[in-house]
């Protein structure tokens, strides 16, 4: 079994490239012979929280390393949390800046983990978790076989409950924490996709129409990225916001 | 006319608070001696601009998504920021944000996370002190903002609408203010007309706190009736926000608030994800 994954990204049109806060780990291209399982994360910091962006890296980075999980979600969190207010407490803030890290950062998250079968090689397990609006579809052949934790496009709002960078604004967060499990096989796909593209993808689906395969032929000469892109935002098919979307294919 | 225009850096839109400044404004609150009207009107800017920075602040500095003017009036009608902005009709919220006369640092209990409640301080700029004098002219005051406004949606005819403040007890001086609301009300960007909120201050014993309400029935007084039917319908995007803060608002909601807090409006503006658990 081979697989092959990448990321596509981009910032809000109109935004200089650094102020992107979305997040995703790894950082580069993943390709080869299946071995020991692979894992991926992306996250969408809040456009409202300051520093945001690093909370977002912090948080995929930790999923990807293995110390940040469902089932230990409070704890793992606590390190990570400190190391934010460490980076946010480098130098003396404005007024301003002051209150709003004193509010901290907020981000979605969204792990996915896939491990092989039993030596099989064609198929096997994956497991994934999300906190807030970022999405995993996963397809086979011309199948939508699975979208977590959204499924349609209504559900999408401009105020999800999401990971904060304080303990304190994260009440209740273990009924906001979504889990979701399943097998794969040759030939399968995953696309990880923030809230923007997210939305855009189900809207598609409730239209009857199979965005998967936009999303495969992207970034080829047939269909390049940004100009795709460009056109969806400039003709409000999608909303103007930071996009990432991280590809995982199993030949 | 649908109020979903995008608010960037690119495409900012605008804030025009119109206070009133007027002698009556010394009046006391009933049954509060040591705070007058007056400390009303500058609480209420004073949290209404610290609030809206905030909202537009990041890491690297204050965004520019608002362009930001204040009119006072009384004794005299004109811009009514002091220090470095003294004059400017219009101000870029970071230059706001940069520009308080003061900072005040105050203790707020908030959440701790387990069930409690701890001190926090906080800090808190003050641009306005609590002042009055003269007469309260109101009309003169709203055909100003309006002039202020058609200069600036000349320049942003795209833009998400201008919003007015306008924080008053609304004992107009200069006639019936109703004209002048209505005129102000018809300026318009490509993505709807000027939203004109008015924050009745009343000191009128009968008044009790009321926000959003879509009938003038249980107002205390004409100034509330005639300020409650000047003012804008809620947009729908407003109301749902409300909703999501608690409010259980019908279509009918006005831009209206009586002695009571109008933050809600800068938590109702869309410039981007805000958090449920953001508070």
């Amino acid at each position: 079994m081979f697989f092959l994954s990448d990321v596509l990204w981009a910032q809000k049109a109109g935004n200089p490239e650094e102020e992107y806060e979305d997040a995703f780990w790894p950082r580069t291209r993943v390709s080869g012979e299946w071995r020991t399982g692979l894992s991926v994360a992306v996250a969408d910091g809040a456009t409202e929280s300051s520093f945001a962006g690093v909370w977002a890296r912090q948080l995929v980075h930790a999923y990807c390393r293995g110390i940040l999980n469902s089932t230990n979600l409070r704890d793992s969190l606590l390190k990570k949390q400190q190391a934010w207010a460490r980076f946010v407490e480098r130098k003396p803030l404005p007024w301003y800046a002051e209150e709003k890290v004193r509010k901290g950062a907020f981000s979605t998250i969204l792990g996915f983990s896939m491990r092989d079968g039993d030596g099989k090689k064609s198929s096997g397990s994956w497991k994934a978790f999300a906190v807030g609006d970022s999405c995993l579809v996963q397809i086979r052949g011309e199948t939508l076989l699975t979208s977590f934790p959204l499924s349609n496009a209504t559900e999408f709002t401009n105020n999800p409950f999401l990971l904060g960078s304080k303990s304190e604004a994260n009440v209740g967060i273990d009924s906001q924490t979504k889990t979701a499990a399943g097998d794969w096989q040759s030939g399968d796909k995953f696309y990880l996709m923030t809230d923007a593209l997210a939305a855009w993808f189900f809207r598609e689906v409730e239209n009857n129409r199979t965005p998967w395969r936009a999303l495969t032929d992207l970034d080829t000469d047939e269909l390049p990225f940004r100009p795709w892109l460009n056109d969806l935002r400039d003709t409000h098919q999608m909303r103007n916001d930071d996009v990432t979307l991280y590809r995982v294919d199993i030949d | 006319m649908v109020y979903t225009a995008e608010i960037s850096r690119n495409n900012p839109s605008c804030f025009l608070f119109l206070i009133d400044q007027s002698g009556s404004m010394g009046d006391n609150f009933p049954g509060e001696i040591a705070k007058k009207k007056a400390d009303g009107v500058a609480d209420a800017i004073n949290k209404l601009l610290q609030n809206l920075v905030i909202r537009c602040a990041k890491e690297e500095g204050v965004r520019d998504y608002f362009h930001v003017g204040v009119i006072g009036y009384g004794t005299s009608i004109g811009p009514g920021f002091g220090g470095s902005l003294a004059g400017k009709e219009l101000a870029a919220i970071s230059e706001i944000a940069n520009s308080p006369a003061r900072i005040e640092e105050r203790t707020k209990k908030v959440d701790d996370g387990a069930g409690g409640l701890v001190d926090q301080k906080v800090k808190f700029p003050i641009w306005f002190e609590p002042t009055f004098s003269g007469g309260t002219p109101m009309c003169q005051a709203l055909n100003n903002a309006k002039g202020v406004l058609q200069r600036w949606l000349a320049q942003h005819p795209n833009s998400f609408p201008p919003a007015v403040i306008h924080i008053t007890d609304g004992e107009s001086t200069d006639g019936d203010p109703s004209q002048a609301m209505s005129d102000l009300k018809t300026l318009s960007s490509n993505d709807g007309s000027v939203l004109l909120f008015n924050l009745h201050i009343s000191s009128n014993p009968s008044a009790q706190s009321t926000a959003f309400p879509d009938s003038s029935a249980n107002l205390p007084d004409q100034y509330s009736k005639l300020l409650f039917d000047g003012a804008s319908v809620l947009t729908p995007f407003m109301r749902s926000v409300a909703g999501e803060h608690n409010f259980s608002l019908s279509d009918g909601a006005r831009c209206f608030v009586l002695n009571a807090d109008l933050v809600l409006v800068i938590q109702a503006l869309d410039i981007g994800t805000r958090p449920s658990n953001l508070r």
